[in-house]
């Protein structure tokens, strides 16, 4: 087990390495991009323009600026934004991850409750009509842009209907969990539910396919011969083992939502969450928060395809991670 | 229940019995899946209609839906009226395209804002969605069923190589790369090897979609190739002496295809969605071109006065993507005989 | 100026009526001044208290008021920091006339416009308690220059000395050029050269005062001190900017800083610009900083008429083309694509005639030296733009052998603009060029298009004006000066530098002061011969719409920070 987690960090580090190099080079190979014009302001004579690329550095060679801006991230953690200047990055960060946090979980809960619900029912009907509805409403799920699901959303409950039945819902934007449970409820509600639709779909199919597989395995078999119901065969023996492939992909899934891949999300609803930090850092093209955000996200997806891989011991008791 | 009467019958008629191959049996069980065929018929509807835009565009309605037309005019309800119209009521702001018209000769679905027939743009639109949906999904599962079955059944150190370099890909920033790749192609063509492209080029997005994906179809596989590699049959194999190509290729790998062939046509749709924020990030199809991807875009600008823009696309791809799965189920029962014999139903 | 970005060259014709101002003000009787003072303080006590919503995008930057240099802030800050003079807190062209801030009164300059000397107000305190010095203002100006302020180099190097101070800013030393007395409450400044322009330099908020002390570096997210009507009290680029009523203030000047009427200003970031327009139209915010989209207009011009302003703006929208690159070197392929563009097409995708007007020449109309000239019509002679000529541009494409070549279009990848883009690409085809657009972020788009190693041909791009002097748009967009190859501060962006032209408007400069009736014809002239040799296409003036909530009341629009939000009430 120690040689597991050991190996795993070694892992994790040489990702994280490789991920802010590639991240570095790609945002200075991009032509126009150069920070100090901006951070000048429009207009600014080439003095200030030299004094500016001064102060920030930027006239270094780039592996300098490279151990600087790590340096900056992780070991002094004063790293400072390009665009809103003086807002400290990692700061930015812990505020917005509380938000993401409640906004995945919740979609999570949601989510994988429903699609689970969905495979095995498709599984159990199969051959009846529940089973190609079921698929049908799932597809459209995945066939739709969040963004686009997001902003119909707004569009019916803020605008359109908001005065006839939904007064109840509060403004987009956010509201912690330890100030106000109910708004945070409220904010969070149609959120979690854009969100988890475009994974319902997905997930459903997929148990679906793996149920379906799992019925004619020989352990399977025997639980028949021993008279066990359907249901019962489906629920207790079928649907552990057959989580592998669902288990999988939440893992890449979560780890990557909860690092900011709800960005249109959060962007739509207004959410202030790590999603919306990435995408404005993408606007404006703010190196720091996009390193930070990345790290951030390398970090979580290494972790959770570590305890995936734990999980695997416990859903099929032959497998065995070497 | 048909070919286990067959085979009872050798008995009787051994003489006449002509066995066959698996893949016939397959064939003709997918024949006789009426819901695979209904799916595939309406898939190569799909196609052939995309294939057709030209015709649709000349020929029937009549227009050019690469120029803008913001000044147009065309036929409703007998009278020639504007594409755009402008806003008549109280401070007069705003222009308005029309909406649909349901009339297939004179836009069927509307305008969109620069005063294009839609409907002649979801037919060109389709053959790019379908290109690029389908390739970058064949591709991705490819590779990803590669990487998953190498490493899921070698293990060690081959397999933390491997994870992690999924794992890479996962976290990499992809937007970031879209950009900078779009701003580089924007002021010199990128050259690859022999190949030079340029921003527009479909290959960029069919390659970026692909290999961004590849950790998500890998995993879940891998995963079941570690569950795989533990069963009877495999160990059997290995007693009886075989190589482990023939392992991987002959025992785990159909035990794992019927995953990859669910996953490929939730890919497809996946990624036809993912092309659109490529495109609007610079890469791939450029303006005017279309891709469904783009008309949802365009559509997102329309969303409170023509939903109809941003709609159809989204109905275009699920039905095909609906299309794509019954047929994937279809191939998988025909393929797997098993499924069906084990469970009681039809 | 850009919208939101603000590159100050100051007006010459309005340094004339500054002069007139002087005597103007003196003349308003006291009886006039006192009835308006009573209604003032009628409305005060009817509709004082309540907090103003305003909704933006994103976060506008560098709290620094040295430093920030967009209209969001700007617009914040003429409520909250006060420099020796100031742009009056009036409607429309009104708010283009100086009046005294923290100075008694404007001065004249002395030894042939080289030295001012202002004769500071007493008693004036900061947000922080304490009291306006005069050496405050010496370090202020020294401040400029070590904090790298974005026209230090443009305005501010007119001071004895300042050329040192941007060169090695650390040991910035004015005391020479800005002299303190503190006996006689004055302050001096000595200037290289006569200045018409030196007033409205001090009325931006980059020469607003701050304490002496403050520290050399920029301020980033901590709150500057005020000593307006309103204080900063708490900012967070990801969440808000929060203003509240400053405690030490008390009016001295109903034109330069008046008081307000709300207790407290909230500027709220991170919606998307549909979701600020429901949210206003909902009544949960009374403001949006941000342009309302196309799709909206429609529907809050007929269901929330009365909430909606439309004020002219005096801008462009225009298509540079870079005069030094293939095919746009040559001078009929530029008249081509003017003559061939579809005006009104634009002005719909803008979003209809009530938001824009075609125009065919740089100087929009209303402004002085403006008068109505477009060659680039069927039809021409009238002056006015009324239909593009596509038979005449594709003849002049073939005449100028430049058909077929490949073009690229570039522009911000915004909504609007991409529309404009992909409108010019189908233009372009048309006439027989085979066009591509590029839409990049508009974080890069705008210093992308300036650098001419980025070899841009035509882009999309627009201009606002800072203050109603033809130069902001001729010479600052034309003028050779303003062309710095291989840089990305290069705002002639189309690289023109037509030395007879050139000419022209220097001499129009100059005659600014001695002459100012002549300079305007000048400057009339300079416009129609820039507008001949298209080095742009100029596209449209738009117009700015103003979307506020029900309850919103004294909508006051200045043409020179344009909303005043210090001025509204909301009960």
């Amino acid at each position: 087990m120690i040689a597991f987690v050991i190996r795993r960090l070694l892992g994790m580090l040489l990702v994280m390495f490789a991920l802010s190099v590639l991240v570095f080079l790609i945002f200075y190979s991009t032509p126009g991009v150069d920070p100090a014009s901006r951070i000048a302001g429009r207009n600014a004579d080439p003095e200030t323009l030299k004094q500016v690329r001064h102060d920030f550095g930027l006239d270094r060679p780039l592996a300098v600026q490279y151990v600087i801006l790590m340096k900056k991230l992780f070991i002094t953690r004063d790293l400072t934004s390009f665009v809103n200047r003086g807002a400290k990055v990692v700061p930015q960060i812990v505020d917005a991850a509380p938000v993401t946090l409640s906004l995945v979980f919740g979609a999570v809960i949601l989510w994988v409750v429903l699609a689970i619900a969905m495979g095995l029912a498709a599984a159990m009907m199969r051959g009846t009509f529940v089973d190609p509805l079921l698929m049908i409403i799932g597809l459209i799920g995945i066939s739709m842009p969040v963004f686009w699901l997001g902003e119909v959303v707004n569009l019916i409950t803020q605008s359109r209907l908001h005065d006839e039945f939904f007064s109840w819902l509060p403004p987009l934007g956010y509201t912690p969990l330890t100030e106000d449970p109910e708004q945070w409820f409220l904010h969070l509600l149609f959120p979690w539910i854009t969100l988890s639709v475009l994974y319902i779909g997905f997930y459903g199919r997929v148990l679906r396919s793996s149920l379906i597989d799992s019925q004619s395995e020989d352990f399977v078999r025997t639980a028949r011969s021993k008279g066990l119901t359907e249901r019962r065969v489906l629920g207790r023996h079928i649907l552990r083992t057959s989580m592998i492939t669902f288990v999988s992909l939440f893992g890449l899934d979560f780890a990557a939502l909860v690092a900011g891949g709800a960005l249109l999300t959060e962007v739509v609803f207004g959410l202030p969450g790590v999603g919306k930090l990435t995408y404005d850092s993408l606007e404006n093209l703010d190196l720091p928060i996009i390193m930070a955000t990345t790290m951030y996200a390398s970090f979580f997806i290494v972790m959770a395809n570590a305890v995936v891989d734990i999980l695997y011991g416990f859903l099929d008791p032959r497998v065995r991670v070497a | 229940m048909s070919e286990v009467a067959a085979i009872g019958d050798v008995g009787q008629q051994s003489a006449r019995v002509v066995g066959r191959s698996p893949w016939a049996l397959a064939g003709r069980r997918l024949l006789r899946n009426r819901s695979a065929l209904i799916a595939l018929a309406g898939f190569i509807v799909i196609v052939v209609a995309c294939c057709a835009a030209g015709w649709y565009a000349d020929s029937v309605a009549h227009t050019n839906p690469f120029v803008s037309t913001v000044d147009g005019t065309t036929l409703i309800d007998g009278k020639q009226q504007p594409v755009m119209v402008e806003s008549s009521g109280g401070l007069g702001l705003g222009v308005t395209p029309i909406g649909p018209t349901w009339d297939i000769h004179h836009y069927f679905l509307g305008a969109d804002s620069q005063g294009r027939d839609v409907a002649a743009r979801m037919l060109y639109g389709g053959r790019n969605s379908l290109i690029i949906g389908t390739v970058s999904a064949l591709l991705c599962c490819f590779f990803a069923t590669l990487i998953a079955l190498i490493a899921g059944f070698f293990g060690g150190i081959v397999d933390q190589i491997l994870s992690r370099v999924l794992d890479l890909i996962w976290a990499f920033p992809v937007f970031l790369l879209a950009i900078s790749v779009s701003t580089v192609a924007l002021t010199s063509d990128i050259p690859i090897g022999p190949i030079t492209l340029s921003a527009g080029s479909i290959w960029l997005p069919i390659i970026i979609i692909s290999v961004i994906y590849v950790p998500y179809v890998a995993r879940p596989i891998r995963g079941q190739v570690l569950s795989v590699r533990e069963k009877e049959f495999v160990e059997a194999s290995i007693g009886l002496g075989a190589s482990n190509l023939r392992l991987i290729f002959s025992e785990v790998l159909p035990n794992v295809v019927t995953t990859v062939i669910v996953f490929f046509p939730l890919m497809i749709a996946t990624n036809m969605l993912i092309e659109s924020a490529l495109s609007f990030l610079g890469i791939g199809v450029q303006p005017p071109d279309a891709s469904w991807g783009t008309i949802i875009s365009d559509g997102q600008g329309l969303l409170y006065t023509r939903p109809w823009v941003a709609i159809a696309p989204g109905i275009a791809i699920a039905t095909t993507v609906l299309c794509l799965n019954v047929l994937g189920d279809g191939v998988r029962d025909a393929l797997d005989p098993r499924a069906r014999l084990r469970v009681g139903r039809r | 100026m850009r919208h939101y970005r603000k590159p100050l060259a100051i007006a010459v014709a309005l340094a004339v009526a500054v002069g007139a101002a002087g005597p103007a003000v003196a003349k308003t009787s006291g009886q006039a001044a006192a009835a308006k003072a009573a209604a003032r303080a009628k409305l005060m006590a009817e509709h004082r208290g309540g907090t103003f919503t305003m909704l933006a995008k994103g976060a506008g930057g560098s709290l620094d008021p040295q430093i920030n240099y967009t209209l969001q802030y700007w617009q914040l800050y003429q409520s909250t920091q006060d420099g020796l003079v100031a742009f009056k807190h009036a409607a429309g062209t009104k708010a283009f006339t100086l009046v005294p801030d923290l100075a008694v009164a404007l001065p004249k300059p002395t030894d042939g416009g080289k030295t001012w000397t202002f004769k500071l107000r007493k008693g004036i305190k900061y947000s922080t308690g304490a009291t306006v010095q005069p050496r405050d203002f010496l370090w202020t100006f020294q401040r400029i220059f070590k904090v790298h302020t974005p026209t230090a180099g443009g305005f501010y190097s007119g001071l004895v000395g300042a050329d040192k101070c941007l060169k090695t800013p650390a040991t910035c030393d004015l005391s020479k050029s800005v002299v303190i007395d503190n006996k006689a409450g004055t302050v001096t400044f000595h200037l290289v050269k006569p200045d018409a322009e030196w007033l409205y330099k001090l009325a931006v908020p980059h020469a607003s005062v701050l304490p002496w002390g403050t520290p050399n570096k920029d301020m980033g997210t901590k709150l500057p001190p005020s000593t307006g009507a309103y204080m900063f009290t708490k900012y967070d680029p990801n969440h808000e900017l929060v203003l509240k009523r400053n405690p030490n203030f008390k009016q001295w000047s109903v034109d330069a800083m008046p008081d307000g009427f709300v207790d407290s200003i909230v500027q709220k970031f991170g919606l998307s610009v549909e979701a600020e327009v429901t949210q206003v139209e909902n009544g949960q915010a009374d403001f949006l900083f941000d342009f309302p989209p196309a799709d909206r207009l429609n529907e809050i011009g007929t269901k929330y008429p009365n909430q909606v302003h439309i004020n002219t703006l005096f801008a462009d929208w225009y298509a540079p083309m870079n005069v030094n690159l293939a095919p746009f070197n040559n001078k009929l392929a530029r008249q081509a694509v003017n003559y061939a563009i579809d005006r009104n097409a634009a002005v719909r995708i803008f979003g209809g005639p009530k938001t824009a007007v075609p125009s065919c020449q740089m100087l929009p109309p209303g402004f002085p030296a403006y008068v109505a000239y477009c060659p680039y019509t069927k039809n021409p002679g009238s002056g006015k733009w009324t239909a593009p000529d596509l038979a005449k541009a594709k003849a002049l494409v073939k005449q100028s052998g430049t058909a077929g070549q490949k073009v690229a279009i570039v522009g911000a990848n915004d909504e609007v603009t991409k529309g404009m883009l992909t409108y010019l690409q189908s233009v372009l085809n048309s006439i027989g060029y085979k066009a591509t657009i590029k839409p990049l972020s508009s974080n890069i788009s705008f210093t992308y298009i300036q650098n001419t190693k980025n070899k841009v041909q035509i882009s999309v791009s627009q201009w606002y004006q800072d203050y109603p002097a033809p130069s902001d748009f001729l010479n600052v967009l034309l003028g050779c000066g303003s062309f710095h190859p291989g840089s990305d501060t290069s705002i002639n962006i189309s690289g023109y530098c037509n030395k007879k032209v050139n000419a022209d408007m220097q001499k129009a400069l100059q005659l600014g002061i001695e002459d100012p009736p002549a300079a305007l014809k000048l400057w009339t002239k300079v416009d129609k011969a820039t507008t001949d040799d298209a080095a742009q296409a100029v596209l449209f003036n738009p117009r700015l719409i103003d979307f506020v909530s029900k309850r919103v009341g004294n909508y006051i629009w200045s043409a020179q920070f344009y909303t005043l939000v210090g001025q509204v009430w909301v009960q």
